[in-house]
């Protein structure tokens, strides 16, 4: 048997699913690796007296304007999927970081602008989604796809003194690259970027607006 | 302008730091404690009149101001009319009184509360307040020009008369003639009145319903609410008399106590939870003898924490401190 062959050949035992044309439903998939999430405003409020006008709603008198923000971070992210069709995987994932929020002063007459220290938060998501692998197959090891989802947000303050919870929906897209194996190999190993638009709904916020950011992933993938 | 009183026995300048707001204290068994009533507040009014205000229409606003109190939710506050009598305010009789009264010695006085305490346990056996009649009053729905709101100043002495203290919480600047007029004000226990014709103050402020919430907490008050603590400083050395506002910029809301004894600690209690921009300024809005009576340092300049400090719900914040500096 000639040396060829037999590399040839462990590659077959080490991935027997190679040789298939397509994934079969019910691949497994896990991803884990880096979230990076933009900054964003959630609210501006103004610290107001009452003035001493005539009237039951006299105007306000402002004693000074707070500027809030989430800046953006660095979070770690982990994402298992299941295969549910040939192009179609859903999802589910948690997201871990430590945003943080800072505040700005302006308007104090005494004091002057100031930035705030701020504190760290403790930022989880968790999601579910859709993943729509794009029929664009020209390179045998890319693939890209489209994804939407949505899921449940925990933010906590200060040594987990306070939380607070929302909502996050989100969609976008990415492309997976295959280090090992390929997409229709039924164990593989590579590598998946995502970007995302996300939607967020409550959490800490002052205004309780829809406040809307984008995320950034690198992962790596091990599908079985 | 015209201040509104001073409250007649005064047992306030606590020496340890009050458990939240400026509230009125007595000195029992070498310890500060809250005046208080136990049980409902049960009052006479005063069978007199004044110029456009009638005994009718004075019993009225008095019952509408105290429904005001008693309608704070986390608060436990109740009031009991229980008719008019010939007893004027300040007859020490057992009997909470209110009533107008002829006080041209007061000329700057709109009214006052004055108190029969108990040093024992720091029970109020007796309050009484008065309106004072070298004013003109004023019971109309959407007040009078040139009329004070009778209203508005019962609902601050009914804040006296329940054992709240005063509140710093505003703005007011000194004039030529040493009067001080106010500006603005963040709680209906601000020591200046507003202008005549005014009828705004008939509603209470987030910082008088934190206050009475911490002298009569309801049950929902205290497992709701949390408090935030800390000490301010000036060259290492506590500062007495820091005025500290807590703003919680996601309701809107200004809560504020000081620090009240010379380590500088202070606690603001009974607030909403959730993050707040601390802001410490001297005692300058309003005469310093309407809150302490000791010496307070007000040689410094406004501050800001360093960080925004959460209030958790139904406990108490990490201590900070905040450094300020002399003017």
């Amino acid at each position: 048997m000639s040396r060829s062959l037999i590399v040839a050949a462990l590659l077959t035992i080490g991935f027997p699913d190679a040789a298939r044309a397509q994934v079969a439903a019910g691949q497994v998939t896990i991803n884990g690796g880096l979230s990076w999430a933009g900054g964003y405003g959630i609210g501006e409020s103004s610290a107001q007296l009452r003035t001493n006008a005539p009237g039951a709603t006299p105007p306000p008198f402002t004693l000074f304007d707070v500027d809030s923000q989430i800046g953006a971070t660095l979070g770690g992210e982990v994402r298992v999927g299941v295969a549910v069709a040939r192009r179609f995987t859903v999802e589910g994932g948690a997201v871990f970081a430590r945003p943080r929020l800072s505040f700005n002063i302006s308007g104090d007459p005494e004091a002057g602008t100031q930035e705030l220290e701020g504190e760290s938060l403790q930022h989880f998501l968790f999601d579910a989604a859709v993943l729509w692998q794009l029929p664009m197959e020209r390179h045998p090891r890319w693939r890209s796809f489209a994804v939407a989802g949505g899921g449940y947000l925990r933010q906590l303050h200060q040594d987990r003194t306070l939380v607070e919870s929302g909502q996050v929906y989100y969609f976008g897209g990415g492309a997976r690259y295959w280090l090992r194996g390929r997409p229709t190999s039924a164990r593989s190993i590579g590598v998946r970027g995502d970007v995302r638009l996300n939607l967020r709904l409550q959490g800490i916020d002052f205004d309780d607006d829809v406040r809307v950011y984008p995320t950034l992933s690198l992962l790596m993938f091990l599908a079985l | 302008m015209k201040t509104r009183a001073l409250i007649m026995l005064l047992a306030l300048a606590a020496s340890s730091p009050a458990h939240a707001y400026l509230k009125l204290g007595a000195l029992v068994d070498g310890a500060v404690v809250d005046v208080t009533w136990r049980g409902p507040v049960r009052y006479f009014i005063s069978d007199r009149g004044t110029s456009g205000v009638s005994t009718t229409q004075l019993r009225d606003a008095v019952a509408r101001a105290a429904a005001t109190w008693s309608a704070v939710e986390s608060a436990n506050v109740e009031f009991a009319y229980l008719g008019l009598t010939s007893a004027v305010p300040d007859e020490i009789d057992g009997r909470a009184t209110i009533g107008f009264m002829d006080r041209p010695d007061l000329e700057q006085v709109l009214g006052a509360t004055s108190f029969l305490i108990d040093i024992t346990n720091g029970d109020i056996v007796e309050a009484d307040i008065f309106f004072n009649t070298q004013f003109q009053w004023s019971v109309s729905a959407t007040g009078t020009p040139g009329r004070v709101d009778l209203e508005s100043v019962a609902l601050h002495e009914l804040g006296h008369l329940l054992g709240l203290s005063h509140s710093a919480l505003g703005e007011a600047e000194l004039q030529a003639s040493g009067n001080r007029v106010v500006t603005a004000t963040g709680a209906v226990m601000f020591p200046i009145a507003t202008s005549s014709g005014t009828i705004a103050e008939r509603v209470l402020h987030a910082d008088d319903i934190a206050g009475i919430s911490d002298l009569y907490p309801a049950s929902s008050a205290i497992s709701d609410t949390g408090a935030i603590f800390g000490r301010v400083t000036k060259n290492g050395q506590g500062v007495l008399g820091a005025h500290v506002t807590a703003f919680d910029p996601e309701r809107g809301v200004l809560i504020s106590n000081f620090t009240l004894n010379p380590q500088g600690e202070f606690v603001i209690a009974r607030l909403p939870p959730g993050p707040y921009v601390l802001r410490v300024e001297p005692l300058d809005d309003a005469s310093p003898d309407s809150f302490f009576s000791v010496p307070i340092d007000a040689n410094f300049r406004v501050t800001y924490a360093p960080r925004m400090v959460v209030a958790p719900q139904g406990g108490s914040s990490r201590s900070i401190e905040i450094q300020v500096a002399p003017k």
